[in-house]
């Protein structure tokens, strides 16, 4: 007689476990003695696997395993067993104090960047919020093409606002022009004032709330404004200012109409005041209907709550391919959400405060690098300290416990651990947060004080972080074969070891990394400040004229003693440049830099001239000679500086003639390479004096200015500074890049030096019978030393060794983009950043094992 | 009343308390098969069997273990007198729709 299938009941068997099933396989045998007696053989066996398979999903197989778990030996964790990790976690962790603290201070130095991220990210996320129609309201961005360039921007062309108004779909269109420049005249000087142009449904769409006045009303006349409270405050110290009259700069007078309150500052917005659309100015309302060119125009639309995004989207697609069929500039329209103005893709002239997504993207890979590394060392010092409760682990697994609940019971301890360390990270995070909020460009759209959503962000990430460094010491330990573990067998030669290395080496390749970007960045900072521009920069006072007249302010600063020369121009020179356009009788017009200076300037600045002659003192009503640079005489293919003398160039429709060539020098940044530039002569354009100054007391000769500068323009104050100051001014960036790389190196530094501190301390401790020995059969302290810390020494070498040329080429990469005319990064760079950090690591170790190798043999032999 | 009792879950309990001693999974099911012309499979029926120990109307225990079953034991059932009170229940609530309904019913 045949016997029913083997497989189906192997598989029922195998799956039910521990549940009792002994009659369910009876019953199907017996069925399929049953089945045999009236069918075939292929039957009654498939039979017996559709009964084999019912039983394997039925309700009551699940039951009865579920039963089974709770009995004697059970695989799941209990409430009981729960707290029973628990306190065994809290006893293990009191008992190895030191190691604790060290895990949980690198925890919560690891943790801390991360949660400045995190805080960051939760309020951000609570951008516009407060829009009742949040939900409806788009914004249009535009994907400019223009031959090959192709750039993303926030704005939208104001003359697609007909085209969207047509779709059923669209309830309402608003129109918004940031172009808004005016200065409001008050005693105390000129106060800017940010705002927008905008129509009066921009009220209706967006939540604001109007406190005086009629704000639609005032939004649909010209020259009337609405006015934030806190503006208010600020330009007529009431908010009672309704009516009222504010003079602007370029001379015209605009009514406040209404007062609003001040928008929150988690807005995407960013405004003191709001003007009618029809106060816009010329030059702005008349490029309103141009699909090519829309600067500082933005379009938002509220759509119908039922409306499909998509269609909407296709509607849009439709309009651009239309609109640019024929025009060279491809244009393409694309609905954005609210939500996602924010914290999304990088967008050219956003309108107000924007968090890009790549910038978080950059924050969140170095939150990653810090905090891997912390988790690392609490890996590493747990397993490392594997052999310590191997026998606690081999016991639990003889009586009965399974891999499943060791592994939980390892995730619990790191858990506790790691909200330990949260702890600590949340006091380091209120240290940080100010220092952190004042690195940021939109911190003033920012408030990281704590709230329920964050609390949740954090808690979440405490524990995803406590899981991250729990897993891999607990699946050793799940994994342990418990008659190894009582032996104590385990952890020699095991492969825990060399991912203990690896780690290791990968925590000091990234603080290796640190040092050495930190040394190179330092260089270049010096190498900055140290350069020669080509031009003299000490003893040089620049004052801005703000209006004054050039011819005034020359006379007035040549009274006082300490100015030797006073010169004239219209910008500092090396810190920005400006372009135009020129045309010689043969090449098309090309884009050169210029700046417009008077004869005095070449001298003071120290400028030579190789040749031909300077400006003169006479200059005429009418501009008619440039003096070039090198860069320029090159550039036009003239051989020889004194060919270029008497060529004429047609400069903003007028002929001018070169009469000079001076040699080149920094007229740019560093960030830019020297090109063609000209120097003008056109006094309207002076913007500022520059004056060659000598004096031991730059104090008095300060107050001296001012008082001077008083005689001529009371209504401003005086702006002057030195030259050498302003120009090193422009490379304050790299301060605040060394600010941070020096902090973040560090928090590295940090965690690397006490993940390395636990493992020595781990195998000093476990090495202290066979140092004593040594010792007592005549090793020197040195030998022990050396004997302890050459495995340490060796994997800093490989991290050296990895480190070195991936961050060297990596700096290499950067630099020409941060700037031109850039140091690279010399061999000694590389030299130096090891010593630091074999000095630091061997300072660790040594502390460490010189004090196993000092002490008496005897004392730790005798207990023996 | 108290407890829901599915149709099947009637019959189940109502051919246990028929096979009287000899009810178990294999019995139990082709009793269901000749006489209420009902073919469920193994699986189904031992869920539903499951869920009426759960809701006490059916006790266990094993024993009769037989060579056609290869030496596996039996696992017997016998309703229980919250059971025969639910069974019971049900029975009155449709006797008592039968007489209520002003429908004649009869079959002819």
């Amino acid at each position: 007689m045949t016997q029913p299938p083997k497989l189906a009941r192997k598989i029922l068997e195998w799956f039910a476990a521990a549940a009792f099933v002994e009659d369910m396989l009876g019953d199907l045998d017996e069925l399929y003695f049953i089945h045999l007696k009236t069918k075939s053989t292929a039957v009654a066996k498939l039979l017996y696997w559709r009964g084999a398979m019912s039983l394997l999903f039925s309700y009551a197989l699940k039951k009865r395993k579920a039963k089974a778990s709770l009995g004697l030996y059970s695989s799941s964790i209990s409430m009981g067993l729960l707290r029973n990790y628990f306190k065994v976690a809290v006893r293990s962790l009191y008992q190895h104090k030191y190691f604790t603290i060290l895990n949980a201070f690198g925890l919560a130095v690891g943790m801390s960047i991360s949660l400045l991220l995190l805080s960051l990210i939760s309020y951000v996320q609570t951008y516009d919020d407060f829009h009742t129609n949040r939900e409806s309201i788009y914004t249009i961005i535009s994907e400019r093409t223009e031959g090959v360039e192709q750039l993303a921007w926030a704005l939208a062309p104001h003359v697609l606002a007909d085209k969207l108004s047509e779709n059923s779909n669209v309830k309402a269109v608003v129109r918004i022009n940031s172009y808004f420049r005016e200065e409001v005249k008050l005693p105390q000087g000129l106060i800017p004032l940010r705002g927008y142009y905008v129509e009066p449904n921009f009220l209706d769409v967006f939540t604001y709330q109007v406190t005086q006045g009629n704000a639609r009303a005032t939004l649909s006349q010209p020259n009337h404004i609405v006015i934030t409270e806190s503006a208010a405050l600020k330009i007529f110290n009431t908010t009672h200012v309704l009516g009222k009259t504010l003079e602007l700069n370029t001379g015209g007078l605009v009514v406040v109409g209404a007062v609003m309150k001040d928008h929150p500052i988690n807005s995407h917005f960013d405004f003191e005041l709001l003007a009618s659309f029809a106060s816009l100015p010329q030059p702005q309302a008349s490029i309103s209907d141009q699909w090519t060119y829309f600067d500082f125009q933005y379009l938002y639309v509220l759509l119908e709550q039922t409306a499909s995004v998509s269609d909407f989207q296709s509607y849009l697609d439709k309009i651009s391919d239309d609109t640019y069929a024929k025009l060279p500039v491809k244009v393409a329209f694309q609905a954005q959400h609210l939500n996602d103005i924010a914290l999304g893709p990088d967008l050219r002239m956003a309108i107000g405060p924007k968090w890009e997504a790549s910038g978080m993207i950059v924050f969140a890979v170095i939150a990653a690098m810090i905090l891997l590394p912390a988790c690392f060392n609490y890996t590493n010092i747990s397993i490392a300290r594997a052999l310590k409760r191997a026998k606690e682990i081999g016991l639990r697994k003889t009586l009965g416990g399974v891999k499943f609940q060791v592994f939980f019971q390892f995730i619990t301890e790191t858990v506790v651990v790691t909200f330990i360390a949260f702890i600590g990270a949340l006091v380091l995070f209120y240290f940080m947060r100010t220092e952190f909020q004042k690195m940021l460009v939109a911190s003033n759209a920012l408030d990281l004080s704590l709230t329920v959503r964050m609390a949740c962000y954090f808690l979440l990430f405490a524990l995803g972080t406590g899981l991250v460094a729990g897993i891999f010491p607990a699946l050793y330990f799940g994994g342990l074969n418990p008659i190894q573990a009582l032996k104590n067998k385990v952890h020699k030669g095991s492969s825990a070891m060399r991912v203990r290395k690896v780690l290791t080496v990968f925590q000091f390749i990234l603080s290796f990394g640190f040092i050495l970007s930190l040394v190179v960045f330092n260089r270049q900072y010096q190498y900055s400040l140290n350069f020669n521009f080509g031009f003299a920069k000490e003893n040089i006072v620049n004052v801005a004229l703000q209006g004054t007249a050039p011819h005034l302010v020359k006379n007035e600063f040549s009274k006082l003693a300490p100015v030797q020369s006073v010169a004239m121009s219209s910008q500092v020179m090396g810190l920005g440049y400006y372009n135009t356009w020129i045309k010689d009788s043969e090449n098309d017009s090309t884009e050169v830099a210029h700046m417009y200076v008077d004869d005095n300037y070449i001298p003071l600045f120290g400028l030579t001239l190789i040749a031909g002659t300077n400006f003169t003192a006479e200059a005429g009503l009418v501009e008619k000679f440039i003096i070039v640079n090198e860069a320029f005489v090159n550039e036009y293919k003239i051989a020889t500086p004194v060919e270029a003398i008497g060529k004429t160039y047609n400069v903003e429709g007028s002929e001018l003639q070169v009469i000079g060539v001076v040699k080149n020098f920094h007229f740019a940044p560093l960030r830019y390479p020297i090109k063609k530039f000209f120097f003008r002569n056109n006094p309207a354009k002076f913007t500022y004096a520059h004056l060659k100054v000598s004096t031991a007391d730059a104090f008095t000769m300060f107050t001296d200015f001012e008082t001077h500068w008083n005689n001529l323009n009371p209504e401003q104050k005086v702006a002057a500074s030195f030259f050498e100051d302003d120009l090193n001014d422009g490379y304050n960036h790299y301060v605040v890049l060394l600010k941070i790389i020096g902090f973040l190196g560090l928090l590295a530094l940090t965690i690397s030096v006490l993940g390395l501190l636990g493992m020595v301390v781990y195998s000093a401790e476990t090495k202290v019978k066979e140092i004593s020995i040594r010792k007592v059969f005549g090793a020197s302290v040195l030998n022990l030393n050396y004997m302890l810390s050459k495995e340490y020494l060796k994997l800093i070498v490989w991290a050296v060794g990895i480190s070195a040329p991936v961050t060297a080429y990596l700096i290499y990469l950067v630099l020409p983009h941060l700037q031109y005319y850039s140091t690279t990064v010399s061999l000694w760079d590389v030299v130096i950043s090891t010593a630091i950090l074999l000095g630091l690591a061997m300072l660790t170790v040594w502390s460490q094992t010189n004090k196993v190798a000092m002490a008496n043999p005897a004392d730790t032999l005798r207990s023996e | 009343m108290k407890t829901y009792l599915g149709e099947l879950e009637e019959l189940v309990l109502l051919t246990i308390a028929a096979l009287g001693e000899e009810a178990y999974g294999v019995s139990i099911q082709q009793d269901l098969e000749t006489r209420c012309n009902r073919n469920i499979s193994i699986g189904a029926l031992h869920s539903t069997i499951t869920r009426l120990e759960e809701k006490g109307f059916l006790k266990s225990w094993l024993g009769g273990a037989t060579q056609e079953r290869g030496g596996r034991s039996k696992r017997f059932y016998e309703i229980t007198q919250a059971g025969k009170k639910a069974v019971a229940e049900a029975k009155s609530m449709r006797d008592e729709l039968w007489t209520l309904s002003k429908v004649k019913l009869s079959v002819k």
